[in-house]
């Protein structure tokens, strides 16, 4: 009995042997990650017109559309962000990739916060900003015989139609 | 007295403040020989009176929020906290509802109504935050990384 006391550190010693080293090395060595994690979402302002699909989609609201007179300003606020990735699978064209980032850690929030702002472009009749000129663009390129009226804002087409339209009954 | 503190070993106390569960995994997650925290000299204590850290999960919710206020207070200074979860940080998909604060920003004004002060917040985004982003975390309040994160403001015509 005394012995297998004896023993027993030798034996547990053997154990370890076998199972080796486990421990990762971590923050001194590269995270395991597989490809099927996701991280951090990023837009790319090159690709995005803000229509704001994402922020619709968004289950916590992490992305925020905010529309003024004078702009569109998307806002995306890591810190509540959930990592499901709604977002990306709706945006039309495409301008959010999901990152694998994943050390975001930071003593200030304001760091976290990501925000695109899209001035408007107005309008050639009346000059009232009206829509963002990536969406006109994006508008374009799937609908050619909008050029016409493509820089004109709602209410100056509405008039001209109107004016049109009223001619042809006099 | 907030640098002798940190250049000795943390204890670190788990206050879950309404969180579902996921975050309190990886925080167990993290404490396993696998990611062996105790590397840093992090061990986990039972009581808050003996923590140097507070690991904060969850949104807060206001069945729990004198208990949290309580345990605070029990923290010796220099108390610090990490916010793990998108909960903690920004409230995570219940930052509007109705039985919760909604994260540590909103937390810190009723702390200060309370004379709670707390020396040092390291926020860890995530949902839940995988236990290297949490291990990230305290080696941001040690010093041993620096932040990767920025605010980004881009303007487009
Ligand atoms: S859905 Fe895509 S294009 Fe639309 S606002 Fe979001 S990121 Fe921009
Ligand atoms: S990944 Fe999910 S939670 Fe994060 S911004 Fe996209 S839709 Fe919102
Ligand atoms: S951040 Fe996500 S995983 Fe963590 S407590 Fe909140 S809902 Fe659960």
């Amino acid at each position: 009995m005394t012995l297998k006391k004896l023993l027993k550190p030798f034996k547990l010693l053997s154990i370890a042997k076998k199972a080796g080293v486990v421990t990762v090395l971590y923050p001194y060595q590269k995270p395991l990650i597989t490809p099927e994690f996701r991280g951090k979402i990023v837009i790319d302002s090159t690709k995005c017109m803000g229509c704001g699909a994402c922020a619709n989609a968004c289950p916590p609201n992490a992305l925020l559309i905010t529309e003024s007179n004078e702009a569109v300003i998307l806002n995306y606020f890591v810190g509540r962000c959930i990592f499901c990735g709604r977002c990306a699978d709706v945006c039309p064209t495409g301008a959010i990739s999901i990152s694998n980032e994943f050390e975001l850690a930071t003593t200030n929030l304001d760091n976290l916060k990501t925000i695109l702002v899209h001035r408007h472009r107005e309008c050639v009749n009346c000059g009232r900003p009206f829509a963002t000129g990536r969406m006109l663009e994006y508008v374009l390129r799937k609908v050619h015989m909008a050029k016409k009226y493509i820089n004109e804002c709602p209410d100056c087409r509405k008039n001209r139609f109107i004016n049109i339209v009223s001619i042809r009954k006099r | 007295m907030k640098n002798n503190s940190l250049k000795k070993s943390i204890w670190v106390f788990h206050l879950n403040t309404g969180s579902c569960n996921g975050c309190d995994i990886e925080i167990l997650d993290a404490l396993t020989p696998y990611f062996d925290v105790e590397r840093f000299g992090i061990k986990l204590v039972a009581s808050p009176r003996h923590a140097d850290l507070v690991l904060l999960t969850g949104p807060i919710t206001l069945k729990t929020l004198p208990m949290v206020i309580n345990a605070l207070r029990a923290v010796p200074r220099p108390r610090y906290v990490l916010a793990i979860g998108a909960c903690a940080v920004g409230g995570g998909i219940w930052y509007d509802s109705y039985s919760v604060i909604g994260g540590v920003k909103e937390f810190k004004k009723i702390l200060e109504e309370h004379n709670v002060e707390i020396d040092k917040i390291v926020f860890v985004p995530g949902c839940p935050a995988r236990p290297e982003a949490i291990i990230y975390g305290v080696a941001l309040l040690l010093g041993l990384v620096k932040e990767k994160v920025s605010k980004e403001v881009v303007v487009i015509d």
